[in-house]
């Protein structure tokens, strides 16, 4: 029989267990969804005084966010290659599952943005592999669902049991890859003229019909004071357009707008990055945005630039079509 | 083990390289790094989450080679130290987690080490001279501050800080303008070689009398970026090397003046130029210059330990032990905006 070290960071709890001779002889935990960086070295050194031998290290390999998901296993592989032992991963879902008894069952846990990452046990066995979905379609399937919703979280003693009955992994499950698009290969990017008016109305109309910018309105906006216009052409044709503008000291994003057929390419990033960049020349305190509600391409990327939500408009675009309000500060 | 002749390890992974060094006392025995800027280079700059996921792959390796590179054995390690911030706090925090876990398995002090700290310490290695008091102009991707340095691992000043951009992130957005790539300052040091570094004049930030109430050590580069937008708008026929050896003029005669006034003004007689822009071959020559000038002592190390890398980490670790610091407490908290008063965590 072995000593085993076993840790989950996987959730918002940071869980440390050691497991010897088949028995349970250290198990303590700390919740907190930021703080698994320092939760763990005090966690584990408790436990190394219980059992300073160690002979295996099992961690959960998640899915789960990946900045805590990390530490678990980065600690966990330079443990184990200090002492010279063994370290493996397993499925962290699996150590909830393996609190429950139900015949057909899902288990889902925080996987940030409005998601979740879950799995479907069977008969007492994981269907596929873990994946991530919005928590309103888990519901539609009409299943008991377990997990950090309900204050369950993975329990490490059971890690032992689901090596032996199941795969290992080697590398952390991530499900998602990362938020990152290569710059964007033959586009152009340069300042919008008023030669692309007309065909910038195209992409408008096409974009947002009656709610958008009529050709007067339009030209106005393009010819305003404090205002930069920034626009993107692929073989020598209009694609994308944007433009921000300086409102007493705040920069207010007036459009970003990317042709059907050539979004999800890191246009919209790049020209987004680039209205960033003249607001800070004009020492801006902060810039802001309006988006629509539910515009699950645009939200994400604003997030990743550091926007955050600061309000609502109801029915800003019309009738029941609020904008959520960002503001990202340049200080 | 004497104090002064221990074994330290020493990781980083602040932003995107993934680095190990080992020293003894002073003498660097091994440093290894792993970049992923490979990855980051189509996208124009690094990704966090990128730059996380690669750490956490090429960590044990990159322990493997830095011991094997010593010949030592980890058992022989009398302690670890590993950056604790500034940086990416996701990238940090992949270091932190593998030296305690490193630490915690062999019963051995852990130092946690402030980043800025340890680009400076990396000059006491190889090498037997004073390294305190000292003026340190540290320039990187990520910094560009003028420090006061009492004392290295105890006492170190902030003098000035860039007030928007890092000078290495100025390098890297001309570089992407003249479209000559990323990482920037690599790029526009070959292309400056073949221009004129006078040929336009551009503008020297926070320079002007008004300026020096406030900002006397500050930088800002922001401004000069602003005016090569222009100058290449305006200017259709422009010559790209011109345009990159004037900018680069432009910085690297800012940062020097500033450094070297500084310290005049404080009246330390030793100038230590480090981090990644340090390897920028214009503001060598001109550093060496200027320092002559004003019997100014210059130290800058060498090319390969100027960008990120663990024996930095390591030298500062290595100092710590020396002086018989006490490690980190347990647990320390990775920070990803340290300032620099405390060396170490």
């Amino acid at each position: 029989m072995s000593t085993y070290l076993l840790l989950d960071t996987s959730t918002s709890r940071t869980s440390v267990v050691v497991v010897k001779n088949g028995e349970v002889v250290f198990s303590e935990y700390n919740d907190g969804a930021l703080s698994h960086g320092e939760t763990l070295p005090k966690l584990v050194a408790a436990a190394l005084k219980v059992s300073p031998q160690i002979d295996e290290v099992i961690v959960g390999m998640g899915p789960g966010p990946f900045t805590g998901l990390r530490v678990g296993i980065s600690f966990a592989q330079s443990f184990a290659f200090a002492r010279g032992i063994e370290w493996q991963g397993v499925c962290s879902l699996d150590a909830i599952a393996s609190q429950f008894s139900d015949k057909d069952f899902l288990v889902a846990v925080d996987a940030r943005r409005k998601e979740v990452f879950y799995a479907r046990y069977t008969e007492g066995a994981r269907i596929g592999e873990p994946s991530v979905c919005q928590p309103s379609q888990l519901g539609a399937l009409q299943l008991p669902i377990y997990g950090e919703a309900l204050n369950q979280f993975p329990d490490p003693s059971a890690f032992v049991g689901i090596a032996n009955s199941n795969k290992a992994y080697s590398a952390p499950i991530y499900v998602r890859r990362p938020d990152a698009y290569p710059a964007p290969v033959g586009v152009k990017f340069r300042a919008m003229t008023q030669l692309d008016l007309v065909p910038a109305f195209a992409i408008e109309k096409a974009a947002y019909g009656k709610d958008g910018w009529s050709m007067a309105q339009f030209k106005e906006e393009y010819l305003g004071k404090d205002r930069m216009y920034v626009a993107a052409e692929f073989g020598g044709e209009l694609i994308s357009y944007a433009g921000v503008f300086n409102l007493a000291g705040v920069a207010d994003v007036l459009t970003i707008t990317v042709a059907d057929g050539h979004r999800r390419k890191g246009i919209g990033r790049e020209l987004l990055r680039r209205l960033i960049d003249w607001s800070r020349t004009q020492k801006c305190e902060a810039i802001m945005l309006e988006v629509r509600v539910g515009n699950e391409e645009a939200i994400p990327l604003y997030t990743s630039f550091g926007f955050i939500e600061i309000s609502r408009r109801k029915d800003y675009y019309g009738p029941g079509k609020s904008a959520i309000v960002m503001r990202k500060e340049l200080k | 083990m004497k104090n002064s002749d221990a074994l330290v390890l020493g990781i980083e992974t602040s932003c995107d390289e993934t680095a190990v060094g080992i020293v003894s006392g002073r003498k660097l025995l091994a440093n290894v790094i792993s970049s992923s800027v490979d990855e980051h280079a189509r996208f124009g700059g690094v990704v966090p989450e990128i730059a996380s996921r690669a750490h956490l792959e090429a960590m044990p390796n990159v322990i493997k080679q830095a011991l094997s590179e010593a010949k030592v054995s980890i058992k022989d390690i009398d302690a670890f130290a590993v950056t604790a911030g500034p940086g990416l706090i996701g990238a940090l925090l992949v270091g932190t987690s593998s030296a305690s876990g490193l630490a915690l398995a062999m019963n051995k002090p852990l130092y946690g080490v402030n980043h800025l700290s340890a680009h400076i310490a990396v000059d006491s290695l190889n090498s037997d001279h004073k390294l305190d008091p000292a003026i340190a102009l540290l320039v990187s991707g990520g910094h560009s501050s003028i420090l006061q340095v009492n004392d290295l691992t105890s006492d170190v000043i902030t003098l000035g800080s860039t007030i928007d951009d890092a000078a290495g992130e100025a390098f890297d957005k001309i570089a992407r303008i003249l479209e000559l790539g990323f990482p920037g300052g690599p790029a526009i040091d070959l292309d400056a070689k073949s221009g004129d570094r006078s040929a336009i004049d551009f503008p020297r930030g926070l320079t002007l009398a008004r300026d020096l109430v406030e900002h006397k050590y500050d930088f800002s580069f922001s401004g000069l970026k602003t005016a090569v937008s222009r100058y290449l708008a305006k200017t259709p026929e422009f010559i790209r090397a011109d345009v990159s050896a004037s900018f680069q003029e432009a910085v690297v005669d800012v940062l020097l003046a500033k450094a070297i006034g500084a310290a005049k003004e404080v009246g330390i007689d030793t100038l230590i130029i480090a981090g990644g822009v340090a390897a920028n071959s214009r503001l060598r020559a001109l550093a060496q210059e200027r320092a002559d000038k004003a019997g100014i002592q210059l130290r800058i190390p060498p090319m390969n330990l100027c960008t990120d890398n663990g024996a930095m980490v390591a030298a500062i670790g290595s100092l710590a032990v020396a002086k018989g610091l006490r490690p980190s407490e347990l647990g320390f908290e990775a920070n990803s905006s340290s300032g620099i008063t405390h060396p170490i965590f």
